[in-house]
């Protein structure tokens, strides 16, 4: 048998998917049509995990193409307050869903420099992953640290298991069948974290369960 | 969400008709009354031409021929979108992929799908705010007056908006470059890249190095460029011109040719590929890029006759004349009114008859050619009246031959690499001092038109000096001394009559006209400064 190049089979499978998924997301809008306000909760459910698919294909294939050295991100300086502005209309399907509140905290002119569709992409996931294991809220905030901006989320969930408090991200954790945390998300972060560099200073993340609501906190630091 | 579409005017290119309903709602559900929808990118540019749209969101991966990079090229080269228009990509891929198709003409903003009501009414609400903010920059620009966009550039920096600074600043150096004072644009990339390391930055440095001549250098800083950010094609663009620039046309062909391996969709891209190979006498490299011109350039705007002619020449050059009527007979189809490619087509025929031995087609389509030549020949692009110049001498043509390349001398003195293939192609076929001796004649001729123009001024008579400058004008557009004394001696005369704004706009023309053809800053800027002056009082 020939040796299976995996990575590329898994690139074209990807976007395969996609288009299947794009496919998808048509036909759940014209589904929609069909009922008067106030639209089910399962089509909002519906939508938002499309999109989480959508998302962490997009993840896999900026993934695989910094594996193939075939990508560098984009990088200018942007406003935090869009970036966060851009996060929470993301979600806002997922949000008008339940009872959980998304709070964005940030300064008027804070300013980073960032790849931003990569910044924005990585945070919806993990606020999405918050939104999962928090009780009632979530919070993401952004300051000023030093060289550093820093990208900061809480929540009042049970915290990360500890699998995941690793300080080497690099290394993919394990699937924890049991609860379906495969720390993608982390690990897509912390690779797009490590393509800021400023001088001899580079992006990194960090994970404990020191949030001020109880929960799990994570920070993504750019120089 | 504040923002409210109710007066603007939309127009949606997507070829999913779900999609397209979607985006309807959305819009609608925003206020949008006036919304037209493409399906294709051929529909959206005729739909373009019947209106113009505020607002023109358009997706990337359409259907049928045209992408939607295609569709920006075009609207832009059309001059379709007006100056304050928000042109938005919507794609379903990353970023990235977009950028790499993009030469010069990229869209406002990108939006990756699936695309929220939240996050299209921010999106749009965002670019209208920064192109209310740049307003005053860019219709200046549009008009080509650069000092002036220059002037509104750094007013807005003084306002010392954070959000905006790294943008103006970024515009601010171009436009330095622009007016041509790279000493100043240097500084400025310095600045910024003390600040950032910022790939656009550095690019902007090896631009500046790239005019100063420091071709060295320049080629260093797009070279490492390219290493770091492999998808930069703008690097790439750079690279291959500052090989160009250094006569090293075989490193332009190999960088050029990389580029076009990763950007394969983008025509113009693949034009010059085609054209330097063909001149560096790469028969398979131009064979492949004239076919992908050729083949790209049915939905674009920007086909051309040049690219059958291309094709068909270098059939000739490999020994296929018969391969190369046939592209002649497609160029004929494709183009039938055109004179140019009426001419292009007789004068290869001419060529492929001679070298089939057919003396007398062969004197049937030049003969074609030399009734075109005489009908057209001044709308003709330069590098076309050359070729006819040389195809004349060979026929036999001598008067007709000098009458043109006088011409083409005369028009083209100042354009250093154009010269440069004239003289070439002289030494080639007409005689080694031919092309010198008629450089000579013709520079002889202009510093006695800019004497006789001077002295007249001198002696008073700005009426006939102007007159003279003026007929020299109309004869050769783009000589620099010819403009520059023009613009002198209306500032003169400005200062000596009274206010009067018609003279302020001509010689506002001409400045933009030396800018435009690339004249040093350093002969500029200070008529600029004064004819400044004269627009102040006029409007004190």
């Amino acid at each position: 048998m020939l040796p299976i190049d995996f990575s590329a089979l898994l690139a074209s499978s990807i976007h395969d998917i996609k288009n299947s998924l794009g496919a998808l997301r048509a036909l759940l809008t014209q589904l929609e049509k069909i009922y008067i306000d106030p639209k089910p909760d399962e089509l909002k459910h519906l939508n938002f995990e499309a999109n989480r698919m959508n998302n962490i294909l997009m993840q896999l294939l900026i993934l695989y193409k910094i594996d193939l050295s075939q990508f560098s991100p984009t990088i200018d300086e942007h406003e935090v307050g869009e970036i966060l502005e851009d996060v929470s209309a993301q979600q806002s399907t997922l949000l008008s869903l339940g009872n959980i509140k998304l709070i964005t905290q940030c300064d008027n002119d804070l300013h980073c420099y960032c790849d931003s569709t990569l910044i924005g992409n990585a945070l919806c996931t993990l606020v999405n992953n918050a939104q999962r294991y928090c009780l009632t809220k979530v919070l993401l905030s952004v300051a000023k640290e030093g060289d550093y901006v820093v990208f900061c989320i809480e929540d009042d969930g049970k915290g990360y298991p500890e699998n995941l408090l690793t300080s080497d991200y690099k290394q993919l954790p394990l699937i924890d069948l049991a609860t379906g945390n495969t720390g993608l998300g982390l690990f897509f972060t912390d690779t797009i974290a490590q393509l800021h560099v400023q001088g001899d200073k580079r992006g990194f993340i960090t994970t404990d369960n020191n949030s001020q609501f109880g929960g799990a906190r994570f920070r993504l630091y750019l120089p | 969400m504040a923002i409210n579409l109710t007066s603007k005017k939309i127009l949606i290119i997507e070829d999913n008709a779900s999609m397209r309903e979607t985006m309807i709602h959305i819009l609608g559900s925003l206020g949008g009354r006036f919304l037209i929808t493409a399906e294709s990118g051929i529909n959206a540019i005729t739909a373009m031409k019947i209106d113009k749209f505020d607002i023109v969101l358009c997706d990337y991966n359409l259907l049928g021929k045209k992408t939607g990079q295609q569709v920006l090229d075009d609207a832009r080269f059309l001059k379709l979108l007006p100056v304050n228009a928000i042109f938005i990509m919507v794609t379903g891929e990353t970023r990235q992929e977009l950028v790499l198709s993009a030469i010069d003409n990229k869209p406002d903003d990108y939006l990756i799908k699936p695309i929220s009501k939240d996050q299209l009414s921010t999106r749009i609400e965002r670019c209208t705010a920064r192109k209310q903010y740049l307003a005053c920059v860019e219709n200046e620009m549009d008009s080509g007056n650069f000092y002036q966009a220059l002037h509104h550039c750094k007013r807005l920096l003084e306002s010392d908006d954070k959000k905006m600074r790294l943008h103006l600043l970024k515009i601010q150096a171009e436009l330095t470059i622009k007016i041509g004072d790279f000493k100043a644009a240097e500084q400025l990339y310095e600045n910024i890249l003390y600040e950032r390391e910022l790939p656009w930055a550095r690019l902007g440095l090896g631009t500046v190095a790239f005019f100063l001549g420091d071709y060295d250098q320049a080629i260093e800083t797009f070279k490492d460029l390219i290493v770091q950010h492999p998808s930069m094609m703008e690097a790439y663009d750079w690279l291959v011109k500052a090989h160009e620039a250094q006569g090293n046309d075989d490193n332009a062909l190999s960088s050029l040719n990389s580029a076009v391996n990763l950007s394969p969709m983008s025509i113009l891209r693949q034009k010059k590929l085609a054209m330097l190979a063909d001149k560096t006498d790469n028969l398979a490299i131009a064979h492949k890029a004239y076919s992908a011109v050729i083949k790209l350039g049915k939905n674009s705007a920007q086909k051309s006759p040049a690219d059958f002619a291309g094709l068909a020449n270098v059939y000739l050059k490999s020994n296929a004349p018969n391969e190369a009527l046939k592209i002649l007979n497609q160029l004929n189809l494709r183009f039938q009114n055109d004179p140019e490619a009426r001419l292009r087509s007789a004068l290869l025929e001419s060529e492929i008859h001679l070298t089939n031995g057919n003396k007398e087609l062969a004197q049937l389509a030049f003969g074609k050619a030399s009734v075109l030549n005489e009908q057209f020949s001044k709308n003709l692009p330069k590098e076309l009246r050359l070729n006819m110049a040389k195809t004349l001498y060979l026929n036999g043509d001598k008067m007709a031959c000098d009458e043109m390349l006088n011409d083409l001398v005369t028009t083209n003195i100042d354009n250093k690499l154009f010269v440069k293939d004239i003289v070439n192609m002289c030494d080639t076929f007409i005689g080694q001092n031919y092309a010198m001796l008629l450089i000579k004649q013709v520079r002889k001729e202009l510093a006695d038109i800019n004497n006789n123009g001077v002295n007249l001024f001198l002696e008073g008579d700005i009426k006939g000096a102007l007159d003279v400058f003026e007929k020299a004008i109309a004869k050769r557009p783009n000589n620099h001394t010819v403009i520059l004394n023009m613009v002198k001696i209306i500032i003169h005369d400005l200062k000596s009559s009274k206010p009067d704004p018609d003279k302020i706009i001509k010689a506002q023309a001409y400045i933009n006209k030396a800018i435009e053809i690339g004249m040093p800053h350093t002969q500029i800027s200070r008529l600029q400064t004064e004819l400044d002056s004269f627009q102040n009082a006029t409007l004190q």
